[in-house]
């Protein structure tokens, strides 16, 4: 679980705190999604200007209205919403500054004027070209506005989901949780809870394949006899036994994630 | 340390203050009130204390993950600059004062980008008077659609070009969409690469000139000048400024000097953005003159008057901008 690429800021504490630069990819489907929204929006104003005024000049309000909100949607968002769009609030994304304080009014129009260089040739491409080369995944318009686009995590809504669903197990032997204690190591243990964590995310081919795979891997390290658990099950059941002890408590790693 | 014991204790301090961020980041300061906000910055020092300790002694990631992202909020919002400023007072103050100094200031930008355009223009000008035939070469297709002559009689003996909105449209939009193009282009390559920016101030210059020859040749200046000066008048200078401002941000880019590139680019970043700025809103009033105004034939607003219009409107732009004195910004 560690961030290969990520920008450290100093706050004024001394404290270093990481932000992890969004990827391409999901900025990308973020736009989209604002793309949609913004043109739906002056599609809207149209149908409602149209019929109101003199063509002529409806035209002209439309085409004004048009220009204010496909510059203005993005730069009202990252300033007055806290660096968050629509679409890049459904995908967890959020603009800040270089010191990783949010961005100003100023800073929003410059990245969002360059927007214009950075979709050179098409769809982006110049921009994401340049995004991969540099290293906190800046386009053209996030150097010269000084920003960054960081993803932020998971809320913890979802580690609590899967808590609730660990408080049953099978598996609760007393030699199998002296084993547990003896045998893994801090790393094994914290594979088992980010792989369940994760599950509900994967194609199910991938999930099961990999969950047998798993498996078979703890339960030699483990001399768990019998196949009668599924993959899944078992992984479920052991990451139950770490995480979470007899009076209801999250232990270790699973009661960080729930700070 | 015991990591379990230090979770268990620090725990509600943490979702504390992850609640009060959250109301903080909904409601105005004031609404919070003073008790609420010292409780959340303590709590947030508290958290940096937290996460400083949570790093020296254990390498736990989802700990130091969610620690250090409670902190990096806590940061976002206690070190955040705008505390509510009203947005009238700053656009208030924004155009009375900020965007005249600021064009006063970065005079040379401006005069570079002038100097380009006027050249390209010159050329074009210049290149259709002594053969004629360059004119298709130097404009693009968009544009030429129709020779000079039979436009005016068109316009002039059809129905008041207002009333029919599929030629309204066809006009008016495409120009506009295509001046907002140029002019964040301008922009745009004028910040990366200071020549490109000159190029499409020159190319652009060229293009008016061309056009501008070819009606004067068919002997209907006044009719050019009518039809585009009002909205010309603004939207012309628009393009100028986002050259300009992309040239101020090319020149710290590209020629820092002795400063690093990244500190001459944030001495650099009030002028840009303020140019910019201007020249967006520049165009916007430009859009709603060219759908309106600009559209009218000379059966209901008379050429001198169309001409005077726009006369108007560039003297008073060039005068707010260069010649009005400042107030003195206490007000």
């Amino acid at each position: 679980m560690r961030d290969l690429r990520h920008r450290l800021i100093l706050t004024p504490e001394q404290v270093e705190v990481r932000l992890a630069p969004a990827g391409a990819g999901s900025r990308f489907l973020a736009l989209i999604v604002d793309g949609l929204i913004a043109l739906s929006l002056s599609v809207f104003l149209g149908q409602l200007l149209m019929p109101l005024l003199p063509a002529g000049l409806g035209y002209a309000l439309w085409a004004t209205l048009n220009f204010v909100i496909s510059w203005g949607y993005h730069v009202y968002f990252e300033t007055y919403q806290d660096g968050r769009s629509p679409g890049k609030r459904l995908l967890g994304l959020r603009v800040v500054d270089g010191r990783g304080l949010p961005v100003a009014f100023q800073q929003a129009f410059v990245r969002n004027v360059m927007r214009i260089l950075d979709g050179v040739p098409a769809f982006y491409a110049l921009g994401a070209l340049v995004c991969q080369l540099d290293g906190d995944g800046r386009r053209l318009g996030d150097l010269a506005a000084d920003t960054l686009v960081v993803r932020e995590r998971r809320s913890a809504e979802a580690t609590r989901e899967l808590a609730r669903s660990l408080e049953q197990s099978s598996l609760r032997t007393p030699r199998l949780l002296r084993l547990l204690g003896r045998r893994l190591g801090l790393e094994e243990r914290e594979f088992l809870l980010d792989l369940s964590l994760r599950a509900a995310e994967m194609e199910p081919k991938a999930r099961f394949d990999l969950m047998e795979e798993v498996a078979a891997h703890y339960r030699q390290r483990l001399e768990i006899e019998g196949k009668g658990l599924s993959g899944e099950n078992l992984v479920r059941g052991l990451t139950a036994l770490l995480f979470w002890d007899r009076r209801g408590e999250h232990r270790g790693a699973l009661a960080a994630r729930m700070v | 340390m015991d990591v379990q014991r230090f979770i268990q204790e620090r725990r509600p301090g943490w979702q504390r203050l992850e609640r009060l961020i959250e109301q903080a980041e909904a409601s105005p300061d004031w609404e919070l009130g003073k008790d609420r906000l010292q409780e959340l910055l303590r709590l947030y020092r508290q958290a940096c204390a937290d996460l400083n300790q949570a790093r020296s002694y254990t390498a736990n990631p989802a700990l130091l993950g969610r620690l250090n992202d409670l902190v990096g909020r806590g940061y976002r919002f206690v070190y955040r600059r705008r505390h509510g400023e009203r947005m009238q007072k700053a656009l208030a103050r924004f155009f009375r004062f900020e965007v005249p100094r600021t064009f006063r200031l970065e005079k040379s930008a401006i005069l570079a980008a002038s100097a380009a355009f006027l050249l390209g223009t010159l050329f074009g000008f210049g290149a259709v008077i002594l053969n004629p035939a360059s004119g298709e070469r130097l404009i693009p297709p968009e544009f030429f659609t129709e020779g000079p002559r039979e436009r005016v009689e068109r316009i002039e003996q059809g129905r008041e070009r207002i009333d029919t909105a599929e030629e309204a449209m066809h006009f008016g939009v495409s120009l506009y969409t295509h001046n907002i193009q140029v002019s964040f282009l301008a922009f745009s390559l004028g910040a990366t690469t200071i020549l490109g920016g000159l190029w499409i101030l020159f190319y652009n210059g060229v293009i008016l000139g061309a056009i501008f020859a070819m009606y004067l040749l068919d002997g209907v200046t006044t009719f050019f000048l009518a039809w585009v000066g009002p909205h010309g008048a603004l939207e012309l200078p628009a393009i100028v400024f986002g050259g300009a401002a992309g040239l101020r941000a090319g020149h710290a880019l590209l020629l820092p000097g002795d400063q690093s590139r990244a500190s001459s680019l944030r001495q650099a970043f009030p002028s840009v953005w303020r140019m910019m700025a201007a020249a967006a809103a520049v165009l916007v009033m430009a859009g709603l003159i060219e759908g309106s105004f600009s559209q009218f034939s000379a059966k209901t607003v008379p050429y001198s008057l169309k001409i005077g219009v726009a006369a108007v409107l560039f003297g008073s732009l060039l005068g707010y901008l260069f010649f009005r004195r400042l107030p003195e910004e206490s007000a």
